[in-house]
């Protein structure tokens, strides 16, 4: 009954969101410089084609009214065409208004729908790749503070917080592709090419990890449930896995979930460097070329998938410690 | 210790079996697909990204035209190498004479077919032209609308072009032959909105294959009637940054990347492994003036402009990317030459330009606002700082505003009334050595796609020199009277000329980089 109310609550909260950025994106889209017809029509085209097209397609009408059209198509699962795009889904420029292919625009949601599992694939490899080296050197360093192990944790998670992913992207391409051929790292032809990108998100993300992991850790070891482990003549492993870990993985699965939502950023610069096929670099293009349908339609889906992301850990850590309520 | 518990059994059964699953994960599929291409398909970066729309004559965009050069087959190809301006090289033609100056014979090789089977004749370059020359198609690279020709096929491989009712010579069509690439009857026939738009089909070395995500993938053709290429495959893939496009060729990924910055040219030369191709390319890049709109509606501050810019510092911040010209074309391009009256760096004649126009040392001109580029053209935003700054030392107040792409391209054309903003940052390229789909294209009132400019004189001249009955009588129209004039009234200023700089393979060889970075790689090999 909890869990039923929790997601009632939670989904309306999180519809409200998903609309107040869909209402937000679509207004500044709408003022920024940069008239999408424009390019759609081509540089040469006269004027008045430029306003024909525009009210043709409904771009002159009041915001609300268009917003309120958008809206229409979106609660029945459209999210429109792209302004630019053709059904191939390859990225274009200067074609013209009066080509045929006008009418062969990909759809919004096949192109998001073909990017969004290379960039959840992405995502997911990183997370795992900076959960596994997080434990690795969080975890010592949370059951020996002050000493070496907590040093070396805390000298890592420095120097990965400072390092600019653009940069690390192109360090570990010379180094892991260019010198010592070990990972491909342009463009997408197969898992391998997953793993570098992946490599600079996850360093993007480990800091904050072990940062808590070390701090929750140590926390959690000092308490007097812990010592009385010893009493009760547990192991120190059983110890430490079954109940500290267990006990310092809130905090960290809470971080997990708003580190996820920042993760967006760094998957654009990444997926941009690396060329990789993703949602991120379908951002970019459809950023550069004005197409206002595509940016629509990722922020949408984007901003769901945060809402539920920390729906889903918000959810899965009242299960842990059943004393969290939210 | 060494009780056994149920959870530590568990727990060995766990390890056991995630061992067991181990050995049975072949490693080979994380890394085995990253170099497999290597030495076999070529993959060309490109730094443009294609129309989506697959008709020759529905865009101008290079990179589509690039991918045109290795499908479509042409009448003619034209190297424009800066030794040999005017060499042609025959290919579906075998002979092109002018019968009269307004009839021109092309005679056409036998027994070439194209991609889709069907045959080559003189119907498919009767068609083309004619479509091609429709006023509604975008590329609009013919002389005249298709009213104005009448094409003749007395036979199935002669094409007579008659430009009579025009009343332009029909020698204009010698250098558009190694420009326009020849599509099939049957295909014209299906309209602008038929096969044409759906795919390539030519009678070149590749065929079209598919277009995957911003790969279009093209393959040997067995039956090119010059031998079948010795590469199995291109594929052509669109990739906008230029560090990604450099590692991809490092790494092995690429077999040869376009429009490199003069740094990485420098970094790539002392790689054993990569050859560097530099062409002086077809493309100047100009500062267009907004001639319909104050103050550069007087020919008089355009000129005063030119005198305050030091063209061979923005040559020198080039590097490697630029070649000096001055000229309105490409010193490989028909008529060119330095011409004597181009104006040339001089702070004390700018000043009195400034005077005589009424703005001494730039007093009452307005604020003036200059639009650049970044991520296309090489240092567009380092020399536009320096322009910016030689500008302002004469006076003109000049800001400077530097777009991304889509921005800028949203804002480069001439609009009624003068395009946004008082001077703009672009390069023409076109691959062919015909002067006018520069300067008939820029120049003429009926056309002034950036600049604007409305001169009776300057239309005058550039329909004598169209006009002429003999390329030599043209050639030098072009150099006394018309390129002359343009130096003069300065509708734009020409920078300099792009060097297309082309990093590859070392072990690629046999492929011929043409100067508007089209290709030939019909004898392509990888060694």
């Amino acid at each position: 009954m909890f869990v039923l109310s929790f997601l009632v609550r939670r989904l309306a909260q999180g519809a409200l969101i998903v609309f107040l950025v869909t209402l937000l994106i679509f207004t500044l889209l709408r003022v920024v410089p940069g008239d999408p017809v424009r390019l759609m029509a081509g540089g040469m085209a006269p004027e008045a084609l430029i306003e024909q097209i525009a009210k043709d397609m409904g771009l002159r009408d009041p915001i609300l009214v268009q917003f309120g059209r958008y809206m229409g198509g979106v609660v029945r699962g459209d999210l429109g065409q792209s302004f630019v795009r053709p059904a191939s889904g390859a990225s274009t420029g200067g074609s013209s208004f009066g080509d045929s292919t006008r009418g062969e625009r990909a759809e919004v949601l096949t192109l998001i729908g073909e990017t969004l599992p290379m960039t959840l694939q992405l995502g997911g490899l990183a997370i795992l790749f900076a959960l596994v080296f997080s434990f690795l050197v969080g975890i010592p360093g949370g059951l020996a503070p002050g000493r070496w192990p907590d040093r070396v944790a805390f000298y890592i998670s420095s120097i990965f917080i400072s390092l600019p992913n653009f940069w690390l992207g192109i360090v570990l391409a010379m180094l892991l592709s260019v010198q010592l051929g070990w990972l491909p790292a342009i463009g997408y032809g197969g898992f391998a090419y997953t793993i570098l990108p992946a490599i600079v998100l996850a360093v993007e993300l480990a800091p904050v990890l072990i940062r808590t992991l070390t701090g929750s850790v140590a926390g959690v070891m000092m308490e007097p449930f812990i010592a009385v482990g010893n009493v009760r003549g547990l192991s120190r492993s059983r110890i430490i896995v079954a109940h500290a870990l267990r006990n310092a993985s809130v905090p960290l699965l809470n971080l997990i979930g708003i580190q996820i939502s920042g993760l967006l950023g760094g998957v654009l610069v990444v997926e941009f460097i690396f060329d990789y096929p993703g949602l991120g670099l379908l951002t970019i293009t459809a950023v550069l070329q004005r197409d206002f349908p595509l940016i629509q339609g990722i922020a949408i889906v984007t901003s769901a998938i945060f809402v539920f992301i920390n729906i889903a850990v918000d959810l899965i850590a009242t299960m842990i410690d059943p004393r969290l309520e939210y | 210790m060494n009780d056994i518990s149920r959870r530590n059994f568990l727990a060995g059964i766990g390890v056991a079996g995630a061992g067991a699953g181990l050995l049975q994960i072949n490693p080979d599929f994380l890394f085995s697909s990253a170099f497999a291409q290597t030495g076999k398909t070529m993959v060309f970066l490109s730094a443009e990204n294609i129309t989506g729309n697959w008709d020759p004559s529905g865009h101008t965009t290079l990179s589509q035209k690039n991918i045109e050069g290795f499908v479509m087959g042409f009448l003619t190809r034209t190297p424009m190498k800066l030794d040999n301006p005017g060499e042609v090289v025959y290919e579906l033609a075998t002979d092109i004479k002018l019968l009269d100056p307004h009839r021109l014979q092309i005679k056409l090789r036998e027994g070439i077919v194209f991609h889709d089977g069907k045959p080559f004749k003189a119907e498919d370059v009767k068609a083309t032209f004619e479509y091609g020359a429709l006023p509604d198609r975008p590329a609009q690279w013919y002389p005249g609308p298709t009213e104005t020709l009448t094409i003749e096929t007395p036979d199935d491989y002669t094409v007579i072009v008659d430009t009579s009712k025009g009343g332009y010579p029909a020698h204009l069509f010698i250098f558009l032959a190694s420009f326009l690439p020849i599509m099939s009857a049957k295909d014209i026939a299906g309209g602008p909105t038929g096969p044409l738009t759906q795919r390539l089909n030519g009678t070149g070395p590749f065929k079209f294959g598919k277009q995957e995500g911003n790969a279009t993938i093209l393959e040997a053709y067995p039956d090119y009637f010059l031998g079948a290429p010795k590469i199995p495959g291109i594929s052509f893939n669109f990739v906008g940054d230029s560090t990604t496009r450099m590692l991809s060729l490092l790494n092995g990924q690429a077999s040869i990347v376009e429009r490199l910055e003069p740094e990485q040219v420098t970094s790539l030369e002392g790689n054993d492994k990569i050859a560097i191709s530099s062409v002086i390319s077809v493309e100047n890049k100009y500062l267009w003036f907004r001639c319909s709109k104050a103050p550069f509606d007087n020919p008089l501050v355009r000129k005063a402009a030119c005198h305050a810019i030091d063209r061979s510092m923005l040559v020198e911040i080039l590097g490697s990317a630029g070649h000096a010209s001055a000229n309105y074309v490409s010193p490989v391009k028909f008529g060119y030459l330095d011409l004597p009256n181009y104006p040339e760096y001089s702070p004390e004649k700018c000043q009195a330009l400034l005077a005589e126009a009424g703005f001494p040392k730039g007093e009452g001109l307005p604020a003036l606002e200059y639009i650049t580029s970044v991520g296309f053209y090489p240092k567009t935003k380092e020399y536009g700082e320096v322009i910016t700054a030689m500008l302002q030392e004469q006076g003109f107040q000049v800001s400077l505003s530097v777009l991304e792409i889509a921005a800028w391209n949203e804002r480069l054309y001439d609009r009624p009334g003068g395009g946004p903003g008082h001077m703009v940052d672009c390069g023409w390229s076109t691959g062919s050595p015909e002067p006018d789909l520069v300067l008939r294209t820029h120049f003429h009132s009926s056309s002034k796609r950036i600049c604007g400019i409305v001169d009776k004189e300057i239309d005058a001249s550039l329909d004598k020199e169209r006009s002429a009955p003999t390329l030599e009588e043209r050639k030098a129209i072009l150099q006394t009277e018309t390129m002359p004039m343009l130096a003069d009234k300065v509708p734009a200023l020409s920078l300099f000329t792009s060097v297309m700089i082309h990093a590859m393979d070392k072990s690629l060889a046999g492929l011929f980089i043409y100067p508007d970075g089209s290709m030939d790689a019909s004898k392509a090999t990888f060694g």
